[in-house]
């Protein structure tokens, strides 16, 4: 059985953002004006956040980039009463845009603030069709027809090329990997799959001191930060 | 002694200038409505870290009326305290119609409204293990025993009415309790988790209907030009005194241990923060303390007015709990990381009120008052007095 999982190392971020960025070029992504930025409303699947310890001269920062952590005990799928967020037998938390009724529980109880709701209406310009999936030849398309807005968003680990690269035969984690993953300058996460003994992730993880964010909730993250 | 219902004969003018009225506003509200599906929730004032907004609050704000002014009909139909069968007739009608403000509340609330059923296909479509699709049994069922409770209650059915009664009082409290459990199983939101919540929630539920329904029958009478006795809403003041009196005693439980870790951060924050003069000035002081104030002075418990004040500073008192409950529950940013999170995700979250939103608050409340004041005017709810049908009958002619 596969569990993919993805391990960033704090050490090497720079705070770049290329991960933010490459991850809504990748999933389309809805840009958001500055005035929805500064609403909290811009939709972001993938983010960085920076946390300050002490104060001036004397101050550390620490940049933790943060896609949604694909809990193996996720409290979004809990919550949800439509079954439109599921866990995939590879460990994947998804989120069916046709199911979701937008009713925001999922929002609500996941500790990440990991989801967004898109309220954006579809529009006609050819720049930044929102509405579009990421209809790409090389890397498969999506299962959902068009996206919509009215309903809950999230990272999904790129499943659209896992499952393309699978189908194949190419090898997840070297060849094929997330967006972020793939566009992060400096080689700070890493992706495969947990249960394989000979990945990156598992060397990873056994070489270094890793945590978790919020393990006091005990929702088993799938993705593990290697210490500054 | 016996009481018999009539239809209120309303023939003022004033009584269609109202009906049009709220029928204007409800339109209102629709539209706004309209409005907000095709912005995709543009006009309202959540955003991603505060993803519920008006429509939540007063969703739970009405489903607690609906649930305590059902539970308190017991008294009559269950109990058998004929003293109170003044009221409680119209509180199962009242249950019936706020129950129903609340779907459309929930309604208003979806992204996509035109999917609500999927909430409805238990066990079929739905995750039975989430308190929204358990809380969609409850609603449901809910939804039909307080009509099979009118029911029986309009065809004298003595007997059918006390069981159906049992069934609705104790279907009531649960679906109050299943809203509460909402809020109180999510482990992500410190203000939100507490397993008193349910406990909270009903007695909350029980307090706010005992309030609406003496204003509401109260004003009813008034305006139906009948004779009331006055003593049955003396002793329920006393009633309402000590269901207020218990529910600060579990708010003060539930804010009193979460002033200790993990919780202890997001719980001072509501309590000194910029949410602070909310919860002091309005669900503390204007819920719980002048209420109780007021309610403890017999002078003033055992006089109309008195108790009209009481109930309608308990009304205002917990729609802000509501208030208090949803909006900074999730403001509070999330401890993602020990330290100080910079920037827009270390930020507490600001929750603007909206025209849209407010309208259609406006548009719920004046849709269910028209049905009220059309109840009234149609269906044998209000009682007369034995004795007082002279009484009327000078009333109307004077009229």
């Amino acid at each position: 059985m596969v569990r993919w999982a993805m391990v960033i190392d704090l050490d090497k971020c720079t705070g770049c953002q290329a991960c933010t960025i490459a991850c809504k070029v990748e999933n389309n992504v809805p840009h958001g004006s500055l005035e929805e930025q500064q609403k909290q409303r811009e939709i972001y699947w993938n983010k960085v956040i920076a946390v300050t310890h002490g104060k001036y001269p004397h101050i550390q920062t620490l940049l933790i980039p943060m896609p949604c952590m694909h809990c193996d005990q996720p409290p979004c799928v809990t919550v949800c009463p439509v079954k439109a967020t599921y866990r995939r037998e590879d460990g994947i938390v998804m989120q069916d845009f046709r199911k979701c009724i937008g009713c925001k529980y999922c929002m609500v109880a996941c500790p990440y603030e990991a989801r967004s709701f898109n309220n954006k209406e579809q529009e006609t310009k050819p720049y930044h069709r929102q509405d579009l999936p990421p209809d790409r030849e090389v890397r498969g398309k999506w299962p959902f027809p068009r996206r919509t807005h009215g309903v809950v968003e999230k990272c999904t680990f790129c499943f659209h090329r896992i499952d393309q690269g699978l189908k194949e035969g190419k090898k997840i984690g070297t060849e094929v990997v997330p967006a972020c993953v793939e566009h992060c300058p400096s080689h700070a996460r890493s992706f495969g799959d947990l249960d394989d003994p000979k990945s990156e992730v598992r060397h990873l993880l056994s070489s270094r001191i890793w945590f978790r964010l919020r393990e006091e909730l005990n929702t088993q993250s799938k993705v593990y930060y290697l210490g500054k | 002694m016996k009481l018999i219902y009539t239809p209120v004969e309303f023939q003022s003018r004033n009584y269609y200038l109202v009906l049009a009225i709220l029928a204007l506003l409800s339109v209102v509200g629709f539209i706004c409505f309209v409005i907000s599906y095709t912005q995709g929730h543009g006009g309202f004032g959540i955003s991603n870290r505060i993803p519920w907004g008006m429509a939540i609050i007063i969703t739970i704000y009405l489903i607690g009326l609906s649930a305590g002014s059902l539970i308190l009909s017991s008294l009559t139909y269950v109990f058998g305290r004929e003293e109170y069968r003044l009221i409680s007739r119209i509180a199962v009608f009242l249950a019936i119609i706020l129950i129903f403000g609340a779907m459309v509340g929930i309604s208003l609330d979806l992204g996509r409204p035109e999917k609500m059923w999927r909430l409805f296909m238990f066990f079929v479509l739905n995750n039975m293990r989430s308190m929204f699709a358990l809380n969609g049994i409850l609603y449901g069922g809910y939804f039909i025993i307080s009509f099979f409770y009118l029911g029986s209650i309009f065809a004298n059915h003595p007997k059918w009415t006390k069981k159906i009664g049992i069934l609705a009082m104790i279907w009531a409290s649960l679906v109050h309790m299943g809203t509460g459990a909402i809020f109180g199983f999510i482990e992500a939101r410190s203000i939100f988790y507490s397993p008193i919540k349910p406990f909270e929630f009903v007695v909350a539920a029980m307090v706010s209907g005992l309030a609406l329904l003496i204003i509401v029958v109260i004003a009813a009478f008034h305006f139906a030009n009948r004779r009331y006795w006055k003593a049955p809403f003396f002793s329920l003041g006393k009633l309402l005194l000590g269901l207020t009196i218990t529910l600060v005693v579990l708010v003060g439980i539930d804010k009193l241990t979460h002033l200790y870790s993990p919780h202890r951060g997001p719980t001072l924050w509501l309590l000194s923060g910029p949410f602070a003069w909310l919860f002091w000035g309005f669900q503390v002081g204007c819920g719980y303390f002048l209420p109780i104030l007021l309610l403890s002075q017999p002078r003033i418990r055992k006089n109309i007015r008195g108790l009209m004040i009481a109930s309608s500073l308990i009304l205002i008192g917990i729609f802000f709990e509501r208030f208090n409950l949803v909006i900074p529950g999730t403001a509070y940013p999330m401890p993602f990381y020990p330290g100080k999170i910079e920037g827009i995700w270390g930020r507490e979250g600001t929750f603007p009120i909206t025209a849209i939103e407010l309208l259609m608050g406006l548009g719920i409340f004046s849709m269910m008052g028209m049905f009220f004041i059309l109840g009234l005017k149609y269906l044998e709810l209000l009682p007369l007095l034995e004795g007082g049908k002279e009484n009327t009958a000078q009333a109307s002619g004077a009229r």
